[in-house]
This record gives structure tokens, sequence and C-alpha cells, in this order.
């Protein structure tokens, strides 16, 4: 029963994990705050009006559009810019009505709404021909973030939009060539610890994990190739991350050319054995440690958007996790079947002798 | 939301606005359901196997012992 009920829960997970990737819409966020070059008026000697347009993607500014507040924020200075008009879900004018001197040029720009709640955009506006003085302190307004009133979504990332979802095929397909690797690892020493003339189950064990655990890693790559060439317009770029996930998948398909270029069993297996136990450390310095010494570009790291603590927000773990376990279950049950067709052929093999 | 989404990226508009990631995700879950059908029966196929080729080895032994 417990044989057969994770194996259902697996393939139950993964048809959930599809279903909401391909279907759950991604949440409201802001494109751009841009200069419409159309001065609307002046207003005196101290104060200059500008009007910017404000474009937002998947928002709901028509609904209640009296509640559009929009701000502008660096460090702990917030102030109110006018929303004069707006157009429609995605579109509104705003007034940059600013005095003279400001604290700084560059500026994170943010909207209230009842319906799409706060939204962020980082730099979003960088102000010209004024006075920039960091001392300068602006009046502060009543500043509340709120929450989206809006059904499941998941989060709106600059750059990342929808390609979010590919976040429950790539990362999980890692997780699950690592604990494949693991189950490798622990098999090779089990074998090392063996007498010389030991069963070759081990060996077998980590021969059919590796095995497995390879589909998932060229999948892992290929996931993430085609990401890349999304999101960044290259399939490859040379990126530390990126390179240790590539040299980890080649480390191993020299284990599986080691096996196959060795005739005797028991020397096959010793040596497969020692070899995996250097592979894993190698996997686990490229994949685990290597990464966080260094800068990337890949998502997570330093400088870019990434899924880190803060932006793998409850709608993403409902998901994600689920894709976790899901993709884990998979590839322990494939590399069960794996082993159980190894052993099999072995035996067929014995009988063909006899 | 279409249009907006159709000018930040052709494709994401088209796919997402039109329906059509309904379609994909279907198709993707009747693909993962039906791997997971045919893992099942290859599982059962290679254990019935292994019981012919365990039954068959054991025949083997015997005789060779008488």
């Amino acid at each position: 029963m417990i044989q057969r009920s994770w194996k259902i829960g697996g393939i139950a997970l993964l048809a959930y994990v599809f279903w909401t990737t391909f279907t759950v819409p991604l949440g409201p966020g802001l494109l751009e705050f841009r200069d419409r070059n159309e001065a609307a008026s002046t207003d005196g000697i101290t104060k200059r009006i500008e009007t910017y347009e404000l474009i937002g993607l998947g928002t709901h500014w028509t609904v209640q559009p009296e509640e559009l507040r929009l701000f502008i924020r660096k460090g702990d200075q917030i102030t109110p810019l006018p929303v004069i008009d707006v157009i429609d879900d995605t579109h509104a004018h705003a007034a940059l009505l600013l005095p003279d001197t400001l604290p700084s040029k560059a500026w994170d720009v943010l909207i209230n709404h009842p319906i799409d709640g706060t939204l962020f955009l980082q730099n979003g506006l960088f102000v010209e021909g004024f006075v920039v003085d960091e001392s300068a302190q602006l009046p502060r307004p009543q500043f509340e973030e709120r929450s989206a009133d809006l059904p499941h979504h998941f989060p709106f990332q600059p750059r990342i939009f929808e390609t979010i979802r590919n976040l429950m095929l790539h990362v999980p397909m890692w997780f699950t060539m690592f604990l494949l690797m693991g189950i490798a690892f622990v098999a090779s020493i089990r074998q090392l610890s063996q007498s010389a003339g030991g069963s070759s189950l081990f060996d077998l064990r980590a021969e059919a994990s590796v095995q497995v655990g390879m589909v998932f890693g060229v999948l892992g790559l290929l996931t993430g190739s085609l990401w890349a060439r999304y999101t960044w317009g290259a399939w490859w770029v040379d990126d530390p991350q990126l390179n240790g996930a590539l040299v980890t998948v080649l480390v191993y398909a020299g284990y599986l050319i080691l096996r196959g270029s060795v005739e005797d069993e028991r020397l096959k297996a010793r040596l497969a054995a020692v070899y995996n136990l250097f592979a894993f450390v190698i996997l686990t310095i490229l994949l685990m440690v290597l990464p966080r010494f260094t800068e990337s570009l890949h998502p997570g790291k330093g400088g870019n958007p990434g899924f880190n603590s803060y932006d793998l927000d409850s709608s993403l773990r409902a998901v994600f996790y689920p894709a976790v376990l899901g993709w884990m279950l998979l590839g322990t049950w494939m590399y069960r079947i794996r082993l159980q067709a190894t052993r099999l052929n072995q035996k067929l093999h014995r009988l063909n002798d006899e | 939301m279409f249009h907006t989404l159709l000018q930040v990226n052709p494709i994401e508009g088209f796919f997402f606005g039109s329906g059509k990631s309904m379609v994909v995700g279907g198709v993707a879950v009747i693909i993962i359901v039906g791997l997971g059908l045919w893992m099942w029966r290859m599982e059962k196929r290679i254990q019935r196997l292994d019981e012919t080729a365990t039954r068959q080895t054991n025949s083997s032994n015997e005789s060779a012992e008488a």
C-alpha cells in the first residue's frame, strides 16, 4: 500500500504543479515611469511640473481610480506625487510636483491601490534639473503598505515576468539530481566498505542512481539555458554558477565513461566507487559552496532579482515545495525501475551463460 | 493586460492572453499522468520477468545439483 501511495502521490503532486504553473496568473507590477516630455505648467519659482506616464502590468487602475496613490522613495524619505489621470487599467499620468532641492536624483516609485496593493519599481525615477542636497528633507506623508486584493497569483518580478514559472521545473531538477547523487554516494561508500569479493548490489545502486541523476542534471541545464535565452538573450553566459553546474554534469558523465571502459567487474565497482566519492564532493563544492562566494547573474544572487526568502512568497511556495517533493519522488521511482531493470539484465545474462 | 503584455513581450502576451496556457497546462498534466502509468506498467513487467528469471535460475541450479 505504501509502495503504491508514494508513487501515486508523486505523480499527483506533479500534475498539480504543472497545472498551477501554467494557469495561475502573474500578479500586477510596475513596468515603467517615464517622462512624457510635456511640460504642463509652472507653479512659481520653487516648483516645477512635468507629467510622467506610469505603466503597469496586470494592474486594475480603472477600479477605484481615485484610490490610486503614487509615491517616490529614497531611503527613509518618501513623498507623494499627484495622479492626474487614469487612462486605463495599466496607464496613468502623474505630475512631477517636487521642490527644487531634492536629497537624491534616483528614486524608487511606489503605488498604493486597493486591488493591486503596494507595487514597487526600483530606481524607477531619475530626475534632472533639480538641486541635489543630501540633507534636504521632504514632508512625510502617511504611507502604509497594502496587500493585493486578488485571487492566487505569482509575484511580479522585474525582468523575469512570466518566466518565474520556470522555478517549478528548473530548481527541483537540481534538487532531485542532488538527492540521486547522494544515494549514489552512500551506495559507493557501502560498496567500498565491503570485502573485495562482496556483492555488487551497491555498485548497481550507485550506477542506476547516477544514470537517473544525469537525466535530471541535463534537464536542469536545458531548462536553465532556455530560460537564459529568453531572459538574458543568450543560451549560455560565462557565469560561475552556470559553469559549475555544467562541470558537475560532465564529472558524472566521466563516471559513466569510466564504468564503460573497465571490463573486470570487481575492478570496475571499486574504481567507480572511488571516483563517485570525489564526484559528489565536487558536486557539493560547485553547486552548494562556490556560488555563495562569487558574484553571479543567476537569480537569487547579488544584484539580480531572484528567489531568495523575500521573493519566494507564499504563492510560489505553495507550488515550489510540492514541485520539489514531486520531482524527487519521480526521480526515486525512476531510479528503482532502473535498478530493477539492471538486476534483471544481469540475471538474464547469467541464465544465458549457463 | 493582454495588450500591455504584448508590448512587453509578444510571446508571453500571446501565450497567456489568449488562454493557450490552459491548453499547455492540460497537455502537461496528461503527459505526466501518462508517464506515471507507463512507469507503473513497466515496473510490473520487470517484476514479472524478474520472478520468471529467478524461477528459471532456481530450477537450473536444482537440475545441476541433481
